[in-house]
């Protein structure tokens, strides 16, 4: 976990892939590539719809067998074979809009991805900090600790 | 809705901290894992008491508490302390899923063009 300079969360995912990053790229913004992708494990069907240009929006629903998970982004940045931006948010809490950084780096005959999805958030948990609670667990675990190392010293 | 279950929450955590005996429990349940005999050893109160007590923590998300036999086992959760961090793992692990799944997708797309490419040459 990362902070990014005002403050929000970041992640950021590195991946060698097998194969060139124009390929890599092509499995990314290929509907029914993405569709298989972006729904492994337990997610048993999807719809995909990506309309890849600066402006244009995809959207993508992921049913597993108890859930649907609807996410919607815009591209920011269209750069092929080398970077993807786009918004993510998921419709269950649009208010909470991150943002999704795909870089395809060229390694001869590979490639490496990099996903840097930044912006966590002013909502969830951003809420919770608001209110008091980013202080109260920060104090609590110093608490704790303190209390830790108090009990290790002979009385 | 969100806003009162955040704060229903909060109220959990405040009144569980809010006692004395329960910040006790707490401290023995940060060092180690202990059963309910064991959290009792220290307090001039009964088991049932203790146990009481370590229900209002495991409803304010502090403790998780498993049933062994006749014995309660009972840790300390840092889960409602970490949610930060808990947060952003879920998504770290979403993409990383998500990679492994893309890696399969790429390879056959590598294997597709390969063959594609042999078959230009052949024209």
């Amino acid at each position: 976990m990362e902070k990014t300079a005002d403050g929000k969360h970041r992640i950021v995912v590195r991946r060698r892939m097998p194969a060139p990053r124009e390929i890599v790229y092509e499995a990314w913004i290929d509907p029914e590539g993405f569709r298989e992708w972006m729904c492994p494990g337990d997610v048993i069907s999807a719809e995909a719809q990506l309309d890849v240009r600066v402006g244009g929006s995809f959207r993508i629903v992921m049913r597993s067998k108890d859930k649907v998970h609807e996410h919607v982004g815009t591209y920011q940045v269209v750069d092929p074979p080398a970077k993807l931006v786009f918004t993510w948010s998921g419709l269950e809490n649009s208010s909470e809009i991150t943002l999704v950084t795909v870089e395809f780096l060229a390694h001869g005959k590979e490639s490496e991805l990099v996903i840097t999805h930044e912006g966590f958030p002013q909502s969830d948990v951003a809420g919770r900090y608001e209110m008091g609670w980013g202080t109260i667990a920060k104090k609590f675990s110093e608490y704790l600790a303190n209390d830790q190392r108090t009990a290790k010293k002979p009385a | 809705m969100v806003e009162y279950g955040e704060s229903a929450e909060l109220d959990h955590i405040f009144s569980a901290l809010a006692d004395p005996t329960r910040r006790a429990i707490l401290r023995i349940l940060a060092r180690q894992p202990a059963t309910i005999q064991e959290i009792a050893e220290p307090f001039p109160v009964s088991l049932n008491a203790v146990s009481k007590h370590v229900m209002v923590l495991e409803r304010a998300g502090l403790v998780r508490r498993e049933i062994r036999g006749r014995e309660h086992h009972c840790w300390i959760e840092p889960g409602p302390l970490h949610e930060a961090d808990a947060w952003l793992e879920r998504y770290r692990h979403f993409w990383e899923q998500r990679m492994d799944a893309l890696e399969v997708v790429v390879k056959r797309k590598l294997k597709a063009a390969k063959g594609a490419g042999m078959h230009g040459k052949n024209r």
